[in-house]
């Protein structure tokens, strides 16, 4: 791991965006932004499948996804830059593996849903409940991505990140 | 002034409270609010420039109060995070930059409310009004713009 981290910081895009000083607060920025986008859209799906704005219908609500799809894109990219310029920061931070393990219960979680669950949902009119399955899913998923959220944002106090 | 609010006991202990319940977690919960605040909000907006239009607008109005309550978190977030650094915060223009950035933001939130409380209630697949959209594009560009002016406090 730790080779694998020098060998990171000596190339050249490490050291591009390390050296670059704009580019870090412009990462984080739009990592705020995405933020907000995965946590708008997919805390609203989120919610439907648990049971809440019933008048709305699971597959019109599901209309959001694409915002949050561009939300993950974005916070994985700049993620990415955050990572790639400073390993050594994240590598050795609990925080950082726990956020990580909530971003992998965030997907598997999601994973069933699209594989087993989503097609018992899916035609769920408005007004109709949704199965239990359901609410767990939109349980798990709330928590997870706040999760992420929190882990992330405790980085430079429970590790040494900034 | 700033230097008393500085001072007192709930800002000293916000900044040098070693413990993890202090200024990280009010940290956090600021950007828990910040997720819910303007996640909500962006759902509202992209919703009248003509997304999801299945989604009817009227059924999105139980975000309006959803929005307060994350809004009223920050608020009281905002003040302790203020406190713990009022001397320096009050100096910053970015910052006044961000409140009144967040002041407009709110304007065009209680518009959007209007415009949908004011909707045919069974107009669900109809188009965004000229009016809605015009006011979803400033309401997105306001949020990001808090955001960024936000995040630079940290940097200028």
């Amino acid at each position: 791991m730790d080779t694998f981290i020098t060998w990171l910081q000596a190339t050249r895009l490490s050291q591009a965006i390390v050296y670059n000083t704009w580019v870090w607060p412009a990462c984080e920025t739009l990592h705020f932004i995405g933020l907000a986008l995965i946590i708008g859209s997919v805390g609203f799906f989120d919610l439907r499948l648990i049971g809440f704005f019933r008048r709305v219908s699971v597959s019109a609500a599901r209309e959001l996804m694409p915002i949050a799809i561009a939300g993950f894109a974005l916070n994985l990219s700049t993620g990415l830059v955050f990572l790639i310029g400073h390993p050594e920061q994240y590598a050795h931070n609990i925080a950082f593996w726990y956020k990580v393990g909530s971003l992998a219960l965030a997907g598997l979680n999601a994973a069933i849903f699209e594989m087993w669950v989503g097609a018992r949902t899916v035609h769920l009119a408005a007004g109709d409940d949704t199965p239990l399955s359901a609410k767990a899913i939109g349980v798990v998923s709330i928590v997870a991505w706040f999760s992420v959220l929190v882990w992330g944002r405790m980085l430079p106090f429970i590790g040494n990140a900034f | 002034m700033m230097a008393w609010l500085e001072g007192t006991a709930l800002a000293t202990w916000v900044r040098e409270s070693p413990s993890l319940w202090a200024y990280p977690t009010i940290l956090t919960l600021h950007t828990v609010g910040l997720g819910i605040v303007v996640g909500a909000s962006a759902v509202v907006d992209f919703r009248l420039l003509g997304y999801a239009r299945r989604v009817r607008l009227v059924d999105l109005s139980p975000l309006f109060a959803l929005m307060a309550w994350a809004f009223l978190l920050n608020a009281a977030t905002g003040m302790l995070l203020f406190m713990a650094d009022a001397t320096t915060k009050s100096r910053q223009p970015v910052f006044y930059i961000k409140l009144s950035l967040i002041f407009i933001a709110l304007l065009c939130t209680f518009g959007t409310r209007r415009i949908i409380r004011a909707g045919n209630p069974d107009s669900g697949a109809g188009a965004a009004s000229p009016n809605g959209a015009r006011l979803a594009v400033a309401s997105l560009l306001l949020w990001a713009g808090a955001i960024t002016a936000g995040r630079l406090m940290a940097y200028l």
